[in-house]
């Protein structure tokens, strides 16, 4: 297989619900061996987008490529999925469900069996392997349906809101194994609407909201695009400064600073003048990247504001 | 296919190791002894000691013979000298037959009586019946009779009870009193007391079928028709139920989201419906077996079983007809899970379709009688109806064969068109959480492409 293909491609995929457009004309391009960031709020369209990406639902208008090729169910067995919404048969050992699971993806025998026990050393569930799921506590029960979207060693893997949930050990857990997945070539498609965790491991990105992309482009392009026009700052004296609306638009207080995003058109050393002129003693400045969060309030709050005036 | 294969080998694996099935396996046939016998047991319970009756002899010389014949329907022969006169109703084979056990399940357990006369020591009628209801009121009385001076003319006799609805008691008391009556009338017309023995020999009915060499039939055969398809339609229940649940489970867990991901919807349900099929015939075949081995084990050591006299075809026919309503049913359950969100819900929309299977045992009765009338013919061919009217015709008296493969052609011909039905709601149902789809939204799943 050619390197440079990249391992999903849509082109103008759209899904409609009776009157209802779930997802509109979106064309987006996963590259190998990336974790893509699939953004975007709850009722975005990000759930409906993965579900044609899998092949539960086709798309009305459209085409989703998978490896260069059209959705197979052979290449449905190279996809591993964590759904959002996940569930566990309650009454059956996790062992026998996760090899039932394989077996779905075309993987059976004496590598399932190795592959299993590799898994359940990785999460540390060793000694559960022969219990329900029903005796399994709920962080368990998530660990165990993330080894269903990988014991069949996709190389498509997609995880939905996979850490939603989990105490901070098991999230730091999986978010390792994932990045070693990545280290292994794996292509990864991660959907969440937790931006603090995407920024952490994500390499692409694509927000969508209201069923159209909003933005993309690696995480770096996204923030230089947004510009450098938020400064961190902590200084005493200069009373009124900030109050001016010509040089700062908003300002964030946390706990023993405050980021003050600028104004459109106004400067940084604008405003670093200003502050000394009035007889500030400034203990920092800053220039902040906006986090992606920022980039989301920003391009969901907003829309969602000049959506509702209307 | 080897993703077919994985399903049904879940559900099959699954259930086969379940305590469930082991518990319904060994349990089913003591259930269903169970249910046959002791309600009849129940019934027959006398409770609360001997029943007292007072007799109010207007003629002076019944007394004895009626206290003697009382006494006697304790013993056991109160109906072998006498031909029905129970006030019962007698339609339908069924009905006669489980009376007939019923009432000899009433003689064993102990129902006797105690029999005073209520002399009449110069007061009127009206005077003593007054002072007996009394007794009866302070419930030192359970009955009396009143038997009037032309009573052997007229034929008639008063019984005045506490109870009516003891129809046992009451039963004993009318064939004790006709026995009486009777030997009086004879007595009356100089027939002697030997001649009276003579005549009341009781008469037994042989039955065997006709053409069907000298195997005397004790019922067995109405039991065999009876029977399966009285199996036919509790597995049918059981093992839709089982299916309901199956996929109401992976939707609920939403485990559907998962393995759909994975394999086809039609697949999948219909790997589901496989599985269960071939749990049900594994519980068919160990029931068959001990069926056959116990019979085999008491045949050899001499008992006389009456194992009905089957041919291997109807085993055939059993199992294809039990598949066929099967998959009709269980089709429809698969419907209804991936219509709704919950099993209390599924319970609910799965009423109709029980509707269907009762409204299908209960023509059996009809079909059982005459298995060759113009409605029994009708209702063989309905597909949700099939499987136990012609299965019980079949088992009764073989409809001809073309009557048979029209049957079974309608209701495969049923089954196909239930699954494409069933497969297209399932695909759209199984992904839709949060409320229970509508019958005009279902209808639109099944038109979208």
């Amino acid at each position: 297989m050619n390197e440079q293909q990249p391992t999903l491609r849509l082109e103008g995929v759209t899904k409609r619900f009776g009157e209802f457009t779930a997802v509109d004309a979106l064309s987006l391009t996963v590259s190998p061996g990336r974790i893509f960031g699939l953004l975007g709020p709850n009722g975005a369209g990000k759930t409906t987008t993965i579900r044609m990406i899998v092949g539960i639902t086709r798309p009305d208008e459209g085409a989703v490529r998978l490896f260069g090729r059209p959705l197979t169910p052979e290449l449905q067995n190279r996809i591993g999925y964590l759904p959002e919404e996940r569930g566990l048969y309650k009454r059956m050992r996790v062992a026998d469900q996760l090899k039932f699971f394989a077996e779905l993806k075309g993987f059976t025998g004496r590598g399932a069996e190795e592959a299993l026990d590799r898994w359940f050393e990785k999460v540390k569930l060793s000694d559960w392997k022969r219990k329900k799921a029903s005796e399994l506590s709920k962080g368990m029960q998530q660990k165990i349906q993330f080894i269903a979207a990988v014991l069949h060693d996709p190389d498509l893997l997609i995880l939905d809101e996979p850490f939603s949930g989990l105490d901070p050990v098991n999230v730091e857990l999986l978010k390792d194994l994932v990045l070693e997945l990545k280290s292994a070539g794996k292509t990864i498609i991660f959907s969440t609407h937790q931006m603090e965790v995407a920024e952490r491991i994500c390499d692409d990105i694509c927000l969508v909201n209201r069923s159209r992309k909003i933005l993309s482009g690696s995480i770096r392009e996204v923030k230089s695009g947004f510009g450098r026009n938020s400064v961190a700052l902590r200084f005493e004296g200069g009373d009124g400064v900030l109050e001016d609306p010509a040089l700062v638009a908003s300002i964030k207080h946390h706990s023993d600073d405050l980021e003050a995003l600028l104004a459109p058109g106004a400067d940084a050393q604008e405003l670093l003048r200003r502050l000394l002129a009035a007889g500030a003693r400034v203990t920092r400045f800053e220039l902040v990247e906006p986090s992606l969060h920022d980039i989301f309030i920003e391009k969901v709050g907003g829309d969602e504001k000049v959506e509702d005036a209307v | 296919m080897t993703k077919f294969r994985a399903v049904v080998k879940r559900e099959y694996v699954q259930r086969v190791r379940s305590r469930m099935f082991v518990i319904v396996t060994v349990g089913a046939p003591l259930m269903f002894a169970l249910f046959t016998v002791v309600p009849v047991l129940i019934a027959g319970i006398k409770a609360g000691g001997p029943t007292r009756v007072a007799v109010i002899d207007e003629t002076g010389r019944m007394y004895s013979r009626v206290r003697d014949s009382l006494k006697d329907a304790r013993a056991g022969r109160g109906d072998d000298d006498d031909d029905d006169g129970a006030p019962e109703a007698t339609n339908g084979a069924m009905k006669q037959d489980s009376r007939g056990r019923m009432e000899q399940m009433a003689k064993a357990t102990a129902s006797n009586y105690e029999v005073e006369e209520a002399a009449a020591e110069g007061r009127g009628l009206a005077e003593l019946k007054a002072r007996l209801d009394e007794r009866v009121a302070r419930d030192e009385l359970d009955a009396y009779l009143v038997v009037p001076a032309d009573v052997l003319e007229r034929g008639e006799v008063e019984y005045h009870a506490r109870n009516l609805g003891d129809i046992y008691t009451r039963g004993q008391v009318q064939r004790a009193v006709v026995g009486a009556v009777r030997d009086a009338r004879l007595d009356a017309r100089g027939v002697s007391a030997e001649v009276m023995r003579a005549i009341n020999q009781p008469v037994t009915l042989r039955a065997t079928k006709a053409g069907g060499g000298a195997q005397e039939d004790r019922g067995q055969s109405f039991f065999l028709v009876f029977g399966v398809g009285f199996v036919i339609y509790l597995t049918i229940l059981m093992y839709g139920q089982v299916v309901l649940g199956a996929v109401i489970e992976e939707k609920e867990t939403r485990i559907a989201e998962i393995l759909f991901s994975s394999i086809r919807p039609f697949t999948l349900m219909a790997g589901k419906l496989v599985g269960v099929s071939l749990v049900a015939l594994t519980q068919f075949a160990i029931w068959g077996l001990a069926f056959f081995g116990l019979g085999a084990y008491f045949a050899a050591r001499g008992a006389s079983v009456a194992i009905p006299q089957v041919s291997l075809g109807v085993y055939a026919y059993v199992v294809l007809f039990f598949l066929m309503g099967y998959f009709i049913y269980a089709t429809l359950y698969a419907l209804v899970g991936s219509m709704v969100t919950t099993s209390q819900e599924g319970s609910q929309l799965a009423m109709p379709i029980i509707l269907l299977l009762v409204v299908g045992f209960y023509l059996a009765f009809p079909v059982i009688r005459s298995p060759n009338s113009t409605f029994a013919f009708w209702v063989s061919l309905v597909p949700f109806f099939a499987p136990i009217t012609m299965l019980i015709r079949i088992v009764a008296q073989e409809p001809p064969l073309w009557q048979i493969a029209l049957s079974l052609g309608l209701g495969f011909g049923t089954v196909a068109v239930m699954l494409w039905l069933a497969g297209r709601v399932y695909r759209v149902g199984m992904l839709m959480y949060g409320k229970r789809a509508t019958i005009p939204e279902m209808l639109k799943w099944v038109r979208q492409s």
